[in-house]
Formats: C-alpha cells, structure tokens, sequence
C-alpha cells in the first residue's frame, strides 16, 4: 500500500477502528492507544483536582470563610495540590502527547518497550485508584508537601494511603522516562540525526532525565515517611534524634526538578507550535536544545530555594539562591527564541497558536517573578504568602495547561482524525486566558500585602481582591468546560482531517490521520533539517483545512 | 505484536519486536534499558544514603552504639555469599556467551542457591536481632539512657535498609529462576540471550548495595 | 574460555581479599567522624564489580552515559544535601526543653 493515497478505508484500518473492543484496549501494548487511555485518566483527574479548588474559592469568598470547618478547607487544598501534581501535571503532556507523538517524530513504530508503557498505565491508574480512596474517605490535610512532624506524629488523616498513591504513581513516571530515553536513543528512523530532532523530542528527553533520576528519591522519602509514620520511628523527627529538614532536602531534591518536569513538555509543545503557525523556521534551533539540556542538568541545583526559611545552613542558601538566579536563564533563551520566531513571521491565529501567545505571557510573568522568590531577602517576606501561589499557578496552570490544551488541539487531527470546531476552540482560549489572569494577579497582590497561603479565613481588608479571584476562577473553569463538549463533538461530527491539516513539516505529519498501527507504511528516511518552513508564495493559497 | 525471527546458526526463533530492525538493535536497547533503571536504583538508595548520613551526623555516640549491637559475622559471611554468587552468575554468562547452555544453567543454580542462602542467614540474624531486643518498638529496647535516641536511628535504618535489600534480592532469585526456566527450554544460546545478561545486572546491581550497606550498617559503628 | 574464568576468579579473590581488609581495619581504633573512611575499599569493591561483573567497560555507549549520570546525580544529592548538616549554625532557644 502506498502512503500516497488515502482513503476512508484506511482510517478504518488506523490503530482507532483496529479492533474496537474492550479487551483490545485494556491489554494494548500500542504507544498511540496507550496515550489515549492515558489522555481520558488525566482528564478525569483534572477534573477532580478543578472541583476542590472551586470549592476553595467558594470559600474564600467572605472572610470568616463559606465552609463550616476550616479542617474542611485543609483537605480541599491538599487534595488539589496533591492531584494536580502527582496525578496531572507530571505526567500530563508526556504521557498522552510524548506517548502519541515521539515514535511518530522520529520515525519509530513503537516505544523502545510496550508493555512497560502498559505498566506505566495500569501503575498510575492503581496509584490514583488509591489516592482517590484516601481523599474521599476522610481525606489528608497536611498539604500536598507531606511534611513532618506534621504529616506523621499529628495528622489524622489518611497520609498511608496517601503516600503508597503518590509512590505508585511515581514509578509509573519512571517507566514512562525509562521508555523514552531509550526510544529516543535507539529507535531513531534512519537520517533522524541528533539535530534533525524536533524540540518537543529534545524537551522530552530532558523531561525523562528528570523523571528517572529525580523521581526515585522522592519514592525513597515517602518510603521512610511511611515507615516513620507507622512505626514512629523518627529519621525525620527532631525529637527522636532526626531532622526535619531532610525531608525537606529530599522532597525538593524531587519537587524542584518536578516542576521542570512539568513544564519543559510545554516549551516543547510550543517550540512546534510557534514555528507552525509563524510558518518560520524556529528561531536559534541550537539554543532551545541547550537551554533544554542545562535546564535538566541546573534544576537539580537550586532545590534549596524552597526552604530559606526552614532554618538550613545560610551557606547553603546563599549557593541555592544564586543558583537559582542561573536556571532563569536558560528559560528566558527560549522566551526570546519563540518572539524571535514570531518576528516577521505569517503567523496564524488558531487555536493551538492562541494557547502558545497565551502561554508566552504567562509563562513570562510566572518566571519574573520566580527570580523575586529565589531572591533571599525578598523571599523571607515573600514566602508562605499568595505570592507564592500566584506565581506558580501563572507557570504551572498558565503556563504548562495552555501548553496542554494548545498541544491537544494541535495534535487532535492526528490523534482523532477529526478536526475540532476552531472557533470554539479560539473561543476557549480567550476565556482561559482572560479567566486565569482575572483569579491569580489579585493573589499577587494579595500576598505581597501579606496574605498567608493555605488559611480558610483572612482579615477582611483582602476581601475585594478574594472576590475578584474567586469570580475569575468561574470564568476560568468555563473555560475548561468548554473543550470537555466541543472536543468529543467532533470526534462524531468534526470534518475528517487530512495528513497534514495544518502544513506542519514533523514527521508525524507524513502519516495519514489517525495513523496505522504501524505508525509508517514504509520506515521514513529523513533528509530534510528541523522546521523547514519556507516563505508561502502568496498568503492566499494556503488554505489549511482543504 | 511479536514476529518470529530466524536466529543465525539455529533453528530456535525467538521474538523480536516489530519496532527494531534486527534482535542485536533489540539487545542493545535493553542493556540500555537496565542500566538506566540501575541508574534510577542509584538515586533511590542514594536517599536511603543521605538519610543515614544526617542520622549519623548529629547521633554519631549513639547511631554508633546502636551499630555495636549488630551481629557482624553473620552480616559478613553474608558479604562473601553475595559477592561469590555475583562471581557465578558473571561465570554463567561467559558460559553461554561460548554456547555452554549447560554450564550457564549450573552456575545460574549455583548464584540463586546462594541467594537463598544469604537470605536464610539473613532471617537467622533478624531473629537473633528480635530477640536481642533491637527491634525499634521493643518497650524494652537493649540499648538505654543518653544513647537510646541515636540508637533507635540507627535499627530504624538496619531494619529499613536490610528488609528493602532483601526484597530486592528476593526479587533477583525469582528473576534468575525465571531464566533458568526458559533456559532448561533452551531459549538460549552464544546468539541470543539478552535475558541473561540483562538480570545479570539486576544481580550484581543488588550485590553492590549490600557492599555500601554493609559498611553502613556493620562496621562504620564496630568500635572497638 | 579458560583465561575469561581464571580472571574472573581472580577479580572474585581480590574481592574477598578487600572485604576481608575492610573487616580488619574496622576492628581498629579511630576517631569516631573518621570511621565513614572505612567505606574506601567498598568503593574499589564497587568498580571491581561494575567493571569486571557487569562488564560496563564493554557495554553500549549510552549504558555507559547512563552511569555516568547515576554518579554525577548521586554526589549532587548527597554533596548539596549534607553541605546543610555541615554548615548549619544551631541557635539555642531559650528556655526550650524536648522533653
């Protein structure tokens, strides 16, 4: 069969309408159905993580608090913290997005081992199985940082289960790096150089070097947490001769590195959006990669800047700090790349592209301000406050969820072979990106005039800046409401996609949509470099959805 | 997903993956595969490590006294057991990279029957340990006064570090019995059998954690 | 075949031969911070293994960058992290009793 000619017939032959049976799905071993079954737990998860914060912002929105007990409050939080972290944002893109595209990028028919990829899943899905046990029979209120002696001499709530969750979840994590970094080694089709690879490849290998090095310490930590908490043994209690402060260095030595894993996949996600729609070569292709590499390499680093005010070693916080102050750089090189791309570029405004403008912003304000918060003395005011919360929510949701739903859109065509209704789709990022800026800037000024993080009452002086929060966080979550109808519309009634919907030049685009199981009908050979995007003769004639 | 693949110079097949190009390509991402997820075991037992570094660091009178308490020939024997049963599987594996299916099979039984063995001693030496009152929650714990704290660190970390090793070991017998299986099938031969070499670094892998726990737990406080 | 096992046996005898010195010199007397020297000749034990068991010498190049990164990850986690311990300054808290 030539994969010249496509045709309904082979959409029905695609990895989708393969076998369409239950069974068929549960025990896949293949990459593109495993990303979906991932794609549709993620979401769920979402969800779960969304409701509890609009159950915080209903509270917070009189300041002796709308909830009837503040122990209520603390669980909220701590269930949104800990289910958008461990079973969200870290594995979000790479583990849908990465799964579905990275053999196809570099011309591969299946990650390097497909049943370890299963057992990804299947991990994730036992873990967070757990996890929502633990958080709807009684719930856990310390927080989603699990600290002692909090955590394991006070709490009564479900920290056990809690903790096997999160660690269960954590080697799914690994196995999905482990399975990347050799793919991206060993299965490269043949002319995929090191430097014919697109960003998104390079982000996810950085991605998986964090995943794999980073992420068996925290299993350690909540390993030892566990043990200290049923037995009450004490590595981390003062009391019997511990330190607190470990845990604090082994949690971080994860966590740091955990919110590079989180949003490294979306500098990869808009490195292929930006060029697309700017329809440009990527501006400095070779600074993006290093600045991918160093940020692997220099977020292990700075761990300590979470904790200027625990009590560690001055020393160690004047190194962590300055150290800190070094990770913003390679972040800020791939802000200047993506502008520098749009610069005289023919750009597009859909959807995927609106997300990627959207992300550049926020992502911006999100960064500066974490060079307040590495700064030592600006930190000791700054910290325990919504400042803190402002500043990660503008990169982890501004950031790294556009990242998301701009990757899915962007990919939707390939993944589903239906192209989703665009202007509902520009009408969802407007709403997201309008909704988020109108729920975090008031909590930055909310915490720089020194409201604390994780309280269910405030004096009521905040009250006007809470309100506006809380009334942004509505139009926010209409926001991402609205791809939860539009998206699986169109998987019934959205036009058929073409190969190549959006002239995009990734190898994931030679293919037809949805792609075979076999991903190729013949194994690619690559000749041509990265984003080889030329000038369009005449702006008319292109005319995407043909 | 698999697809028979002839194999040079036999008339086994063995299944290659359809997304390599050959069983030698398939081969060598495993051996990657291995080595990266040792490098994943590094980190994890490299927090055990810092804990106990910290632990010591502000307990040392009392995270040593604690270690006096160990049974240390018992944990030494066992030091010998394991590096012995690494020195067979790697004996093993010159075995069969020559084509010696049968050598390889005896010396593979060779290194899981002393995994056993060390974890039979280790069993004898917990409850030695059980009954010397070393036990963490013992109310009657053997070491008292000033240096009590530091030594309930110190069999905080003894039991932790020694029950997690032991599961990795049990985990690397059931491995090894698993390639011994396939290899009584004769699955393998000088050809193919990445298996073999693959659990072969599991098992040393584990080997070498003992060499570091060792020390940690059996010497570094042996003073005299 | 013959040559491979007599070097191997012979890594196994250098082995046991550092185990056993590394009992011996933990019966000696030595300062108490001092006594983590011990580890050294676990150390050697370490490479003996990775290099002559695990033939890493002879393994894929990227197995042996995947090492490489294990050590370099590893002495950032317990460099950094007991640079802490090592340099922290205690205050006493007046008045303050644990027990």
């Amino acid at each position: 069969m030539s994969s010249t000619v496509i045709d309904r017939r082979e959409i029905a032959e695609s990895y989708l309408g393969e076998k369409f049976t239950l069974r068929s799905w549960l025990l896949t071993t293949d990459h593109k159905r495993i990303a979906v079954l991932f794609l549709i737990t993620i979401t769920g998860f979402f969800f779960v993580g969304g409701i509890a914060a609009a159950f915080m912002r209903w509270n917070l929105l009189v300041p002796e608090g709308m909830l009837r007990s503040d122990e209520t409050y603390n669980r909220l939080f701590t269930m949104h913290g800990v289910i958008m972290v461990w079973f969200f944002l870290v594995p979000s893109i790479p583990v849908t997005l990465g799964n579905f595209c990275i053999p196809l990028m570099i011309g591969a028919r299946d990650l390097a081992f497909p049943k370890i990829n299963l057992m990804s899943w299947y991990l994730f899905v036992t873990g967070g199985i757990i996890e929502l046990y633990a958080m709807f029979v009684g719930g856990v209120d310390v927080g989603w940082t699990f600290y002692p002696t909090l955590s394991t001499n006070y709490s009564n709530g479900f920290i056990l289960l809690s903790v096997l969750g999160v660690f269960m979840s954590g080697f799914s994590s690994i196995a999905t790096g482990l399975n990347f970094i050799v793919t991206i080694h060993t299965l490269r089709a043949p002319g995929m150089t090191w430097t014919r690879l697109p960003v998104f490849i390079w982000s996810h290998y950085s991605v998986s070097v964090l995943y794999v090095l980073a992420t068996p310490v925290l299993a350690m930590t909540l390993a030892l947490l566990f043990f200290e908490r049923l037995f009450g043994v004490g590595p981390f209690d003062p009391q019997l001769g511990g330190d607190l402060i470990l845990f604090q260095h082994l949690f971080w030595f994860y966590s740091h590195p955990a919110v590079y894993i989180m949003i490294l996949p979306g500098f990869g996600v808009i490195s292929e959006i930006i060029p697309c729609f700017s329809h440009k070569r990527l501006f400095g292709y070779e600074f993006v990669v290093w600045a991918s590499i160093a940020i692997a390499v220099i977020s292990f680093f700075v761990w300590g800047h979470h904790m200027f005010v625990s009590g560690q070693s001055l020393y160690a916080s004047v190194v962590f700090s300055l150290m800190s102050y070094a990770v913003a750089v390679p972040s800020a090189i791939k802000v200047f790349n993506w502008v520098g791309t749009m610069h005289k570029g023919f750009i597009r405004f859909d959807a995927p592209m609106l997300y990627a403008i959207g992300f550049i912003g926020l992502f911006t304000s999100g960064g500066l301000t974490g060079l307040w918060l590495a700064c030592l003395a600006a930190d000791v005011h700054l910290s325990q406050t919504y400042f803190v919360v402002a500043h990660f929510h503008y990169v982890m949701v501004g950031g790294m969820v556009s990242a998301f739903f701009g990757g899915l859109h962007f990919w939707w065509p390939k993944i589903t072979g239906r192209l989703y209704p665009e202007m509902w789709g520009r009408a969802a990022a407007l709403i997201i990106f309008i909704g988020f800026n109108m729920t975090f800037a008031p909590q930055y000024i909310l915490g720089y005039t020194g409201m604390p993080r994780r309280y269910a009452s405030y004096p009521p002086k905040f009250q006007v800046l809470n309100v506006m929060s809380s009334a942004g966080a509505s139009v926010l979550a209409l926001g991402y409401l609205l791809p939860l109808f539009y998206l699986p519309w169109s998987l019934f009634r959205g036009p058929r996609a073409t190969a190549n919907p959006w002239d995009a030049t990734g190898l994931e685009w030679q293919t037809s949509s949805p792609p075979p199981t076999t991903n190729f009908y013949a194994t690619p050979v690559v000749t041509w470099e990265p984003y080889d995007y030329k000038p369009p003769e005449r702006l008319e004639q292109r005319d995407y959805h043909g | 997903m698999a697809e028979p693949a002839q194999l040079p110079g036999s008339a086994l097949t063995v299944p290659q993956e359809f997304q390599y190009s050959s069983l030698f390509h398939q081969g060598e991402a495993a051996i990657a595969g291995i080595w990266l997820f040792m490098a994943q075991e590094c980190l994890f037992f490299g927090a055990l490590f810092l804990t106990w570094i910290y632990c010591r660091y502000w307990n040392i009178a009392g995270f040593d006294a604690g270690s006096a308490e160990t049974q240390v020939w018992i944990g030494s024997i066992n030091t010998g057991i394991l590096l012995t049963s690494s020195f067979a599987y790697a004996s093993a594996l010159l075995f069969i990279r020559a084509g010696g299916e049968r050598g390889m099979t005896i010396l593979l039984g060779v290194a899981a029957f002393l995994g056993i063995a060390f974890l039979c001693l280790k069993g004898y030496e917990w409850h030695l340990d059980f009954d010397d009152h070393t036990w963490v929650l013992d109310p009657d714990f053997k070491v008292k006064g000033a240096l009590q704290g530091g030594a309930k660190l110190f069999w905080s970390f003894y039991w932790f570090g020694t029950v997690l090793h032991a599961a990795h070991l049990t985990v690397g017998i059931g491995l090894v019995a698993y390639v011994i299986e396939r290899a009584r099938r004769g699955h393998f031969s000088a050809a193919y059998h990445t298996p073999v070499e693959v659990i072969g670094i599991y098992w040393s892998f584990v080997d070498i954690v003992w060499i570091i726990l060792w020390p940690f737990i059996y010497l570094i406080g042996r003073a005299p | 075949m013959i040559g491979r096992i007599i070097g191997l046996g012979f890594a196994w005898v250098v082995l046991m031969a550092l185990a056993g010195g590394e009992f011996l010199i933990s019966g000696l007397r030595m300062p108490l911070p001092n006594r983590p020297l011990i580890l050294l000749p676990a150390g050697v034990m370490v490479l003996i293994v990775v290099f002559v068991f695990m033939r890493l010498g002879r393994a894929p190049l990227i197995a042996r960058g995947f090492a490489v990164a294990a050590i370099f990850w590893l002495i950032l986690l317990l460099g950094l992290g007991s640079m802490d311990a090592l340099t922290r300054n205690l205050w006493l808290v007046q008045g303050y009793n644990p027990h």
